[in-house]
């Protein structure tokens, strides 16, 4: 693959393993985070979890932590780091594609995502157990989209952003809180009612519904999964605009 | 206010032209940057493009790349349309880019893969020629200004690119590197390539360009080689010396200084106790020596200076009169100024 397109991904798939915000947000702070808060609550089943395992709802939240990490931080410093540092003037001086770019950064943030989501189960399999998939296609729509969504939104953010600075200060802001009211928090059962509105309000507990009522058998999270999906193509049809692709 | 037209006059094309623009014009909101360029690169030119921070070269140069859309005008970089027809232009061009970077944890070796155009060779061997195969592994980051600024060139070459446009390529470079730099553009003239350089160093032009083109606020204000604007605006020469106590004393020193007003091409002399300067254009340089041999009395401590690109154009491209002379020649300001 030596077109500027899989010359592009492959160089960028080796900047991101070596990028100490790549490793620590997206691949250290999932896992790290859900074998602390996994271990909180036991494993006994109890009705703050909808009666089921709350590691194996931890299990089952955190790959949309991956995805917000990924999404909200990797991403958007990133590419604002390239504009603001005119990285990206020589890509297109030196004859890459305008969309070339944009596409290697989706596909690189899919990846991201698999690759940290292999890392989580893996550790979380021998600790934990990994919850048995009741609906796996749904399941693996939901993580689908989800990536989409967020990795689109991540490629617009950092389309818009003036700095690298101003990005991880953006993408901070907005990620502490999905994460904790969205998918690696307390359940949304323990939340005070106005909690719980605004945790429904945010597309991180869009996401989350998504993945992990299926995968738990707690309903098909139909609804979840079509906002998700608007979602995913709302996000990535600007970011495709913003990239000029 | 800028007009937002293009023209549709297609340029009169030199036979042998690599880059052909007529009426460039290019706004930012309402500061216009470039007013109206017409430029003609040929092949196997180096062609630099000089002027202070913010005359226009930068903006010039990225519409040739097709970096940049312009407002009006017409450009055509090696028979195609840099807005046009821009994704078969740029693999054609080397660009070595100001302000740019490369992502710091990016390797030598994987900088030249990731920018080598298909089927291209050679990467190795650039990395060699300007000494940077002992770095193939280290990190873009951890190179030196020179070092980044000689891989720049280095991709900028990859594929061997028809026409190679370099924006302040020794901007922050040490002389040593300055040196290396230069020896790595001469080299590509000796090689045939075509080269636009884009500076503000007077130095760097004068040094590799074969002709050099002046603007200021946008607009050309002179083009030629480097010697024929140095002629055409620093005419003068200063020669001096030091009169000898024995030698030059009394009468005899004010018949030299006499002989010396006569000469062919001398303007002033000026005497400051035993210090003599005589201010000519250059060829009174021959004639004054020639006064001096005739006299037996040639000096020990004889100078001459000659005015450089950098005395010719200084003046002109800060926007002030031009100049020969600065240090301790306030009076004396060039008569040829701008023609």
């Amino acid at each position: 693959m030596n077109t500027s397109f899989g010359r592009l991904l492959r160089a960028e798939l080796k900047l991101m393993l070596r990028d100490p915000l790549v490793l620590t947000f997206v691949f250290v702070f999932p896992v790290l985070t859900m074998l602390i808060i996994g271990g909180s609550f036991g494993t006994k089943p109890s009705s703050g979890f909808a009666n089921r395992n709350p590691a194996h709802w931890y299990v089952a939240s955190y790959l949309t932590v991956v995805i917000a990490a990924t999404g909200l931080i990797m991403l958007p410093v990133h590419l604002a780091s390239y504009r603001e540092r005119g990285v990206l003037r020589r890509f297109a001086a030196a004859g890459f594609p305008r969309w070339s770019f944009a596409l290697a950064q989706l596909v690189v943030g899919l990846i991201a995502v698999a690759a940290a989501s292999a890392v989580e189960l893996g550790v979380a399999a021998p600790v934990y157990g990994i919850p048995a998939l009741h609906e796996f296609w749904r399941v693996a729509l939901g993580i689908g989209l989800g990536a989409v969504a967020f990795v689109s939104l991540g490629v617009l953010l950092g389309t818009l952003l003036p700095s690298a600075r101003a990005a991880q200060a953006v993408g901070l802001m907005l990620f502490f809180p999905s994460f904790l009211l969205g998918a690696g928090g307390p359940p949304p059962n323990a939340l005070p009612q106005a909690m719980r509105s605004i945790a429904n309000l945010l597309p991180l507990s869009q996401v989350t519904d998504a993945i992990r009522d299926p995968w738990l058998g707690l309903g098909a999270a139909s609804s979840s999964l079509i906002v998700v999906a608007v979602l995913a193509m709302a996000a990535s049809t600007l970011a495709a605009r913003r990239a000029a692709l | 206010m800028c007009s937002a037209r293009r023209a549709a006059i297609v340029p009169a094309m030199i036979t042998n032209s690599v880059v052909t623009v007529r009426g460039l014009q290019k706004c930012y909101g309402r500061r216009r940057v470039v007013d109206g360029v017409d430029l003609d690169v040929l092949e196997g030119e180096v062609v630099g493009l000089i002027g202070a921070n913010g005359a226009g070269k930068t903006t010039t140069v990225e519409c040739i790349q097709g970096l940049r859309r312009p407002d009006a005008g017409t450009l055509r970089v090696l028979g195609l349309d840099p807005v046009t027809e821009a994704e078969r232009l740029r693999p054609l061009i080397g660009s070595q880019l100001q302000d740019s970077a490369l992502p710091d944890r990016l390797r030598v070796a994987e900088a030249v893969e990731l920018f080598s155009p298909r089927r291209a060779r050679g990467g190795e061997a650039l990395l060699e020629q300007f000494g940077l195969a002992e770095r193939r592994r280290s990190a873009f980051a951890s190179l030196s200004g020179g070092e980044r600024q000689r891989l720049f060139l280095v991709l900028a070459l990859l594929g061997r690119p028809r026409l190679v446009i370099l924006d302040e390529l020794t901007q922050g470079l040490d002389p040593s590197a300055r040196r290396n730099v230069w020896a790595a553009v001469s080299q590509l003239r000796d090689e045939g390539t075509t080269v636009l350089l884009v500076t503000h160093e007077l130095g760097d032009a004068e040094a590799l360009c074969d002709r050099v083109v002046a603007m200021r606020a946008g607009r050309i204000l002179d083009s030629g080689p480097p010697a024929e604007l140095v002629d055409r605006h620093a005419r003068r020469a200063k020669i001096r010396f030091g009169l000898e106590h024995g030698a030059h004393a009394g009468a005899s020193s004010d018949a030299l200084l006499d002989e010396l007003r006569g000469v062919v091409g001398v303007e002033r002399v000026e005497r400051n106790g035993l210090r003599v300067t005589v201010y000519g254009d250059r060829r009174a340089i021959a004639h004054v020596g020639a006064v001096l041999v005739r006299n037996c009395s040639v000096p020990a401590d004889l100078s001459v200076q000659i005015p450089t690109l950098e005395d010719a154009l200084l003046g002109l491209l800060d926007g002030a009169e031009p100049h020969a002379f600065s240090s301790d020649d306030h009076d004396y300001h060039l008569i040829g100024a701008m023609q």
